[in-house]
């Protein structure tokens, strides 16, 4: 057996969560107003593993753990304890728009995002043109991206994280926002990111798209697999469960 | 840390983009751009020279260059740290979406302001220059202290370095940490000799009888030794106005024992800094 892409092993993740907000000097000082923190258990002894090649849907209610899940693997988060292994390079794409800078144009931003992705200065220069032509921004390319309207946004973050050359693709239910005709330029992307082997895990609550790209579904309760197999009989017992 | 380390390089090439989106933002909507650096030196200048010189009438040889040699470092410090203090808390929607090393943002707002001291320092030689050719090349204002000067940059960036990891890492937990530094930083500028001298310090302390040591003490505000050291390594020596009857006196040597302590404070706060922002970083994200 070849080594799978993304191993998860007895994955346990916690947040504590506060009931005041954001703290201050103030609020640590005074010890009488210290704050309730409380701990929330959001992934309980998870583990699975997705193959090279593979295209994996997660889908769940909400609160399950399917983002927190996500997160953790694009190593935003430390998990509390357990193990993640992951081969290869991932493009998350946890939000569309994240990192964009609105005073910069569009051009910037994408040698910017395509930097933070972890490509190379010169990489990153010589994907533009690609990018810029995937989005379809024309003209507005060269504007700062505070006039771009949300879809415009959306096309571009799609864009990007789908030409950094990353051999996993790590997509967090973002792909219902452009128009019709670009949602179907996205799965033709996919299916071509798919076919020279590249990896994807997404997370969806459109079981259209499930039955679509997948190949394999997991099903998340209470942050743990409660089950998987063919999307087809994972969605039925989703739709069972609710 | 090591490994810590090993990530910023691998890294490097974000970094410098980031500072260079530090620095087009900030001239971005204005019609002057990047002259903005270049005018506040000369404008500074310009008021010292009014305040200082004219109303006040200080008779110290070269002020208006000695005051603007510390004041320029100091305002370095102010901004970076203010600057970086801010970065991890706005940038948190891209760090809780994206994994880079986190240290990149403060580390861009200090290398962005660094930048802009870099060219102030360029306006302060020319305007150095200048003077010295008005008086028709008579005594060369730049001696070989100035050999010295890289050192002394080297400290000042690492005293920041450290003092920006620390704030930017606590201000995601605590948000008033911003303006308990803010105060701090304005307080400190008064008792730093900036706008006077190591010298009115040391002769104040004599002349009503306290103990020397005090002289040491105050200097143990790292700030205070480089705001001299400064002024000692880029402007010539001269005799200074000490006022309270006293007339000009003669400048005091370099203190290499205060400046030692500084560099070792200095280089304790760039790497206690790290260790801290280092173990702080993975809860950025959690923050309660």
């Amino acid at each position: 057996m070849s080594t799978p892409a993304i191993l998860i092993e007895d994955l346990h993740k916690e947040f504590i969560v506060s009931h005041s907000g954001a703290g201050s000097l103030k609020t640590a000082l005074l010890w009488w107003k210290r704050r309730r923190l409380e701990t929330l258990k959001v992934l309980n002894g998870l583990s699975f593993q997705v193959g090279q090649g593979e295209c994996v849907a997660l889908i769940g209610k909400n609160g399950a753990g399917k983002s927190t899940l996500l997160s953790l693997i694009a190593r935003v988060y430390r998990p509390t304890s357990g193990r993640i292994t992951v081969n290869g390079r991932t493009a998350p794409l946890l939000e569309l728009g994240a990192g964009f800078h609105p005073d910069l144009t569009g051009l910037e931003n994408i040698l910017f995002n395509a930097m933070i992705l972890g490509l190379s200065r010169k990489d990153a220069l010589a994907r533009t043109g690609e990018i810029v032509d995937f989005a379809e921004l024309g003209g507005q390319i060269d504007a700062p991206v505070r006039t771009f309207s949300s879809g415009m946004l959306a096309r571009l973050g799609f864009a990007i994280a789908v030409n950094v050359d990353a051999d996993i693709l790590i997509v967090d239910e973002v792909l219902a926002v452009g128009d019709f005709e670009f949602e179907e330029k996205c799965y033709r992307k996919i299916e071509e990111f798919r076919s020279v082997g590249h990896t994807i895990l997404f997370v969806s609550h459109q079981m259209e798209s499930v039955m679509r790209v997948a190949d394999r579904c997991l099903l998340l309760e209470h942050g743990q697999v409660s089950m998987e197999g063919a999307p087809s009989d994972v969605i039925a017992r989703y739709h069972e469960s609710g | 840390m090591r490994e810590n380390l090993r990530e910023l390089w691998r890294y490097r090439e974000l970094l410098f983009a980031m500072v260079e989106r530090e620095i087009r933002i900030r001239y971005k909507n204005s019609v002057l751009g990047f002259f903005w650096s270049l005018i506040n030196p000369l404008v500074t200048m310009l008021v010292l020279w009014l305040v200082f010189k004219f109303f006040l009438r200080n008779s110290t040889e070269n002020f208006t260059p000695n005051v603007l040699a510390a004041y320029l470092p100091f305002m370095f410090v102010q901004l970076a740290v203010l600057d970086s203090s801010q970065s991890v808390l706005v940038s948190l929607q891209v760090v809780k979406k994206v994994y880079f090393p986190r240290e990149i943002l403060p580390l861009a707002g200090v290398i962005a302001n660094f930048v802009h001291y870099l060219l102030a320092l360029v306006v302060f030689f020319l305007y150095m220059f200048v003077v010295w050719a008005s008086t028709g090349f008579q005594d060369s204002p730049f001696t070989w202290r100035i050999a010295f000067l890289p050192i002394l940059l080297i400290v000042t960036v690492s005293l920041t370095t450290g003092l920006a990891l620390i704030v930017s890492a606590l201000n995601v937990f605590y948000e008033d940490v911003k303006y308990a530094i803010s105060i701090l930083l304005y307080l400190l500028f008064f008792l730093t000799p900036v706008m006077y001298f190591s010298e009115n310090v040391y002769y104040s302390i004599k002349n009503a009888g306290l103990p020397p040591v005090l002289y040491d003490i105050y200097h143990l505000n790292p700030l205070a030794t480089l705001a001299t050291t400064y002024k000692k390594v880029l402007v010539p020596p001269g005799p200074v106005d000490a006022g309270g009857g006293l007339g000009l006196v003669q400048p005091l040597p370099m203190n290499w024992g205060l400046f030692g302590v500084t560099f070792l404070v200095s280089v304790g706060l760039l790497a206690g800094g790290y260790a801290l922002f280092n173990r702080l970083k993975w809860r950025f994200v959690e923050r309660p």
